[in-house]
């Protein structure tokens, strides 16, 4: 799935690489908590459910709580309704899900999210379940990509709750890293506060390759704001018109933000609210 | 499978692959090569090999697993996509102490493919399945025993 989230996160600039159709290796999306996470997969969905290349599978423990309905792609209803969401309530589920996905009727996902892995791995599973659950989600990543065939292959991203100082006390982090050898870490950028919050994602796609790094704001008008972190620096929003991507900026409702907390979450849960009247 | 092996040990594969084409036999010192990188595995996974104990399994959706009779006469679910196995030295050795690459019956599937003597069965797609979560109850099973063993 890198990819998928790597064209989100690309929209905002003109280079938008794999285009051939390859869905790049598993990624692994790495935060603290609230920190936009729900926000991008679901940005990512959306890009993805707009590619014309089958559907999305969105797993998550819980219905979101709310839609990012002003997102301006997402009310396009045809993006939403290729988006195929199941709840799994417990790790036996998910890998019950997992393990059945071939049983599952078409359309056979392009892209295969899990949100939320911590809470799964809340359940204290055995080194073993946790080393089996993400072997399974990549062998049913690799199951879609054999019966998509010529029509590409399915990405697989998965989002994982952790602090990166106690990231050493993380459960099970060395055995997945193993596994998701690409990952994708979103640190709360200082810089950012104030105006509004900002984020800042690192993208590596494996340990020899190089990082690339974003910086995703989230204006008070409930916007979300992709630039690469180079170009930030000196110049905030690069105007670039890039038709074929259809997302420079993506409106999110940042439905996984906030609940009041830092001075950061302030002042997006009330963006959130001002949004959610849409 | 996706999960890329190193280099060193892919070229001895794709080594002993084209060895197998050219002359239906493996040349000793690619042998003493793999003994060499897989330690005592080697020799286990060639004698599995050997005794036809790898088996592909398959169903109509086209999903696969591999399983593998172990020499204890234990079955092992192998996934086809990636490296996992279920058994013990698995999440020992290769998981947890990262002292060795692949157990000898992950070992034992790249040998069996390139030596042309896996074993197929076809079963359903609920077949598949259970086979699939078959595994998860017995770690589930298993995990009590496991902890208590490697903590003692």
């Amino acid at each position: 799935m890198a990819e998928a989230l790597r064209r989100v996160l690309n929209a905002g600039c003109a280079a938008r690489p794999g285009e051939d159709g390859a869905a790049g290796p598993p990624l692994l999306l790495l935060g603290a908590p609230r920190s936009a996470q729900t926000s991008l997969l679901f940005a990512a969905a959306l890009e993805a459910a707009g590619e014309g290349r089958g559907s999305v599978l969105f797993v998550t423990r819980r219905p979101l709580q709310s839609l990012p309905l002003s997102t301006p792609t997402a009310r396009e209803h045809w993006r939403l309704q290729k988006v195929r969401f199941q709840y799994p309530s417990s790790i036996q589920e998910l890998l019950q899900l997992l393990a059945s996905a071939h049983e599952a009727p078409a359309p056979t996902p392009s892209l295969l999210l899990l949100d939320g892995l911590e809470e799964y791995l809340a359940e204290d599973p055995s080194a073993q379940e946790a080393a089996y659950l993400a072997a399974l989600l990549l062998d049913t990543a690799a199951f879609f990509s054999h019966r998509l065939g010529a029509n590409g292959s399915c990405g697989l991203v998965v989002a994982l709750e952790t602090q990166k100082e106690a990231e050493a006390d993380a459960p099970h982090l060395a055995l997945l890293k193993r596994y998701f050898p690409a990952q994708c870490r979103l640190q709360p950028d200082a810089l950012g506060l104030g105006q509004h919050c900002c984020l800042r994602a690192s993208l590596e796609l494996g340990k020899l390759s190089p990082r690339t790094e974003w910086s995703v704001s989230f204006l008070p008008c409930g916007e979300m704001k992709v630039t690469p972190w180079l170009a930030q620096a000196s110049k905030l929003s690069p105007e670039k018109k890039d038709s074929s991507a259809g997302s420079q900026s993506l409106t999110l409702g940042c439905d996984n933000l906030p609940g009041p907390g830092s001075p950061s979450d302030g002042i997006l849960t009330s963006e959130t609210g001002a949004d959610s009247k849409t | 499978m996706a999960v890329a092996l190193p280099e060193v040990v892919e070229e001895l594969l794709s080594e002993m692959a084209a060895a197998v084409r050219d002359s239906a036999r493996i040349p000793d010192e690619l042998l003493l090569s793999l003994e060499f990188v897989f330690g005592s595995s080697a020799i286990q996974a060639l004698d599995l090999v050997d005794r036809e104990s790898v088996t592909l399994i398959s169903s109509p959706s086209g999903r696969r697993v591999y399983q593998v009779l172990g020499s204890s006469g234990k079955t092992y679910t192998c996934l086809a996509s990636c490296h996992y196995c279920s058994c013990p030295a698995f999440s020992f050795s290769v998981l947890r102490k990262s002292d060795s690459l692949l157990c000898k019956h992950l070992l034992a599937i790249y040998l069996s493919q390139l030596l042309r003597n896996c074993q197929q069965l076809h079963v359903s797609d609920k077949q598949l399945t259970d086979l699939l979560m078959e595994d998860t109850r017995r770690i589930k099973g298993a995990a009590g025993t496991w902890t208590s063993k490697t903590e003692a």
